[in-house]
């Protein structure tokens, strides 16, 4: 049954070209689109600028991102500008990864959380593209804020609150998008972000002093394939390694048969599954 | 058993870390840990070992946390911790105790600045070993921001420690199967301490449920008692049993010369806010009767006769308040311990001498107020080994 669906899918693909690389400095024309469940909805509303926007949390946390090409040909090279409000899907968030702060008024402050990035993209081969990124979102406090970085398991989680909670998430990395054929596409990606520190704990309008420290370095690495699907449409399934530290710990034995307890960064593998539909 | 599945997985995407360990052991070797500190030697040979069991409250002194009812906060400075963990090493260096045990001391969690607070005490004591079992170990618990969470039972001695070991207590079985995944595991910290010429001597550190409404704080005391009877070494069993003394029988109707009624209060502690009733962190019946058996086959530290009868008498040994002394209650009432849940027991053939709760200055010298460093007082005495 797989099989036969599968059959299907990649049958009724067009075959004549690959699907084009993702999340590289191209630009599409006007009117090209794609939309993921998890990837952002992309709308080329004149030739050489994007709209972006990610649907799936776009009522809660209002968000968009303009794409504009500043050169074309061999070597191209894109802008990225954009917003985001948070605060509203922050505080949906309450009680579990927040506070709730039942009995003071603290809470998760109102911020604007700009975005800036630069992309520079070059082909090799026929279809296989490069490309090396840099970008950094950062808070702009709207009122007081009560909210302190998530430390969670899960890094790829730290990194989309990190500059709201952190106050900046920057980062540099680079991709390699490789045509395997006219249906799949291998792609690699690796990043390094740095975020804010932890800042200092603010409770009932007092500042009452500095959270305990963690490294502000995350390291992540994405190993992906897309396979293209009916005319212009793909999956993608992957996985994404992160190294981060959330205050892990761990007990190393010595010699002398006692312990010592030294902090240590943790490990994420994360599969990764999306489905992309685009026109054209 | 449907969250099977997705707890493995997510063990798997943490690479080897749990996100909520399950602790499936019953009975295991724990690290034993080792001072870097020059501290000075015990006395060789003892023949009695004074001895200390304290709830200290992850560090937080008298931050009222969430749960609490009486503060919203979830988190604690590196310095709010490192100031409160130095005023309780100064209250146990001036005891000097030859064994500290402790509940509620914590190991890298978010709340307490990640600190490693045995490790804290092994430095800024006179005890020179230590072991840490832990009872909550979650990579995240995703509760009111509470986060990573290493909590557990620690036993100090300034003997070494030739065995370390964590026995594993009955769970609560009246939790939806999400929360009780990442609630702690109860279990108990076992020490052999080398007192020097082949004399060896077992601690067990103890911390039992508060909030159970199905009975397992009641098995887990049981399971205390088997042990200890079953012990064959010296033993000496200390901590915070969130049990009250048996002078009396819940069970028992009022009026009757078993009822409690006079005798000993059982609900309506002057810390309860009314907002906590109907929540996970209501305060269930208390129900000492679960006690008597320690009372009957044990040496305690206070015996029912010191602790007396109703609560003039007996709040000279209280040892747990949620409420601190600079808050109020809802009826304007100033926190104060008023009750008893901490205790020390030794086997009847050993002896106890010097024994109290340090409620506060004065107590043995010491000069440190102890309700401002914790919501449990520290119960002390020397034990008589024979």
């Amino acid at each position: 049954m797989k099989t036969a669906l599968l059959s299907v899918l990649l049958a009724s693909a067009v075959l004549a070209a690959p699907r084009p690389a993702r999340d590289t400095a191209d630009v599409g024309k006007q009117g090209d689109y794609s939309v993921g469940i998890f990837n952002p909805l992309r709308i080329a509303i004149v030739d050489g600028i994007e709209l972006e926007a990610n649907p799936l949390v776009f009522f809660v946390a209002p968000n968009v991102n303009a794409r504009f090409r500043l050169l074309g040909g061999p070597l191209r090279l894109t802008a990225e500008a954009g917003l985001s409000v948070p605060t509203f899907g922050l505080r949906l968030m309450k009680g579990f990864f927040f506070p709730s702060w039942a009995t003071t008024p603290n809470d998760i402050g109102w911020m604007v959380v700009p975005r800036v990035g630069v992309l520079l993209s070059g082909t090799v081969l026929e279809h296989s593209v490069w490309t090396a990124r840099a970008d950094a979102a950062f808070r702009v406090p709207l009122g007081p804020n009560s909210a302190t970085p998530l430390n969670s398991f899960v890094a790829p989680l730290d990194l989309l609150l990190a500059a709201p909670l952190t106050g900046v998430c920057a980062r540099v990395g680079g991709a390699y998008d490789h045509a395997l054929g006219d249906t799949l596409r291998l792609r690699g990606e690796a990043n390094l972000f740095v975020t804010g520190g932890q800042g200092n704990l603010t409770f009932s309008g007092a500042n009452l002093g500095a959270l305990a420290p963690l490294s502000q370095l995350i390291v992540t690495a994405h190993l992906g394939l897309d396979i293209a699907v009916f005319k212009q449409s793909r999956v993608t399934v992957g996985v994404l390694f992160a190294n981060f530290d959330n205050g892990r710990t761990q007990v190393v034995a010595g010699a002398d048969g006692f312990s010592d307890r030294v902090r240590v960064r943790s490990n994420n593998f994360l599969p990764t599954l999306d489905y992309i539909w685009a026109g054209f | 058993m449907r969250l099977l599945p997705l707890g493995l997985a997510l063990a798997t995407l943490t690479a080897c870390e749990w996100v909520a360990d399950p602790m499936t052991y019953t009975r295991e070797d724990v690290p034993r840990f080792k001072s870097k500190a020059e501290h000075p030697a015990p006395a060789a040979n003892p023949t009695a070992l004074k001895v200390m069991a304290w709830n200290v409250k992850y560090g937080a002194c008298r931050v009222d946390f969430w749960f609490d009812f009486w503060g919203d906060r979830t988190q604690l400075t590196t310095t709010e911790v490192t100031d409160c963990l130095t005023k309780i090493a100064a209250l146990v260096r001036k005891y000097d105790p030859d064994v500290l045990i402790t509940e509620e001391i914590e190991v890298g969690s978010k709340r307490s600045a990640y600190v490693d607070m045995p490790r804290f005490l092994l430095e800024n004591t006179n005890l020179s070993y230590a072991m840490y079992a832990a009872t909550w170990d979650s990579s995240y618990v995703p509760s009111d921001g509470v986060g990573r969470v290493n909590l557990g039972n620690a036993i100090h001695s300034r003997y070494p420690i030739v065995k370390a070991e964590r026995i594993r207590q009955a769970d609560r079985t009246d939790q939806d199967p999400l929360t009780a995944t990442f609630y702690l595991k109860r279990g108990i910290a076992r020490a052999e301490l080398d007192l020097g010429g082949g004399r060896t001597v077992a601690i067990y550190g103890v911390h039992t449920e508060a909030y159970d409404q199905d009975g397992t704080k009641q098995k887990q005391i049981k399971q205390l008692y088997d042990l200890a009877k079953a012990e064959s070494l010296p033993w000496m069993m200390g901590g915070d049993f969130n049990e009250l003394p048996p002078v009396c029988d819940e069970r028992a109707d009022a009026g009757t010369p078993e009822g409690c009624e006079g005798k000993l209060r059982l609900k309506g502690f002057l810390d309860e806010r009314a907002s906590a009733s109907g929540t996970q962190f209501e305060q269930p019946p208390y129900t000492p009767s679960v006690m008597k058996p320690f009372y009957d086959d044990f040496s305690p530290s206070i015996t029912l006769a010191r602790y007396g009868i109703g609560e003039a008498a007996q709040q000279r040994y209280f040892t747990h308040s949620v409420l601190g002394p600079d808050g109020k209650n809802d009826e304007g009432v100033p926190g104060n311990w008023n009750r008893t849940l901490d205790y020390l027991f030794i086997r009847q053939s050993d002896a106890w001498r010097d024994t109290d709760v340090v409620q506060g200055p004065g107590v043995f010298g010491i000069t440190q107020d102890a309700i401002r460093l914790s919501d449990h007082a520290p119960v002390v005495g020397t034990w008589e080994l024979r």
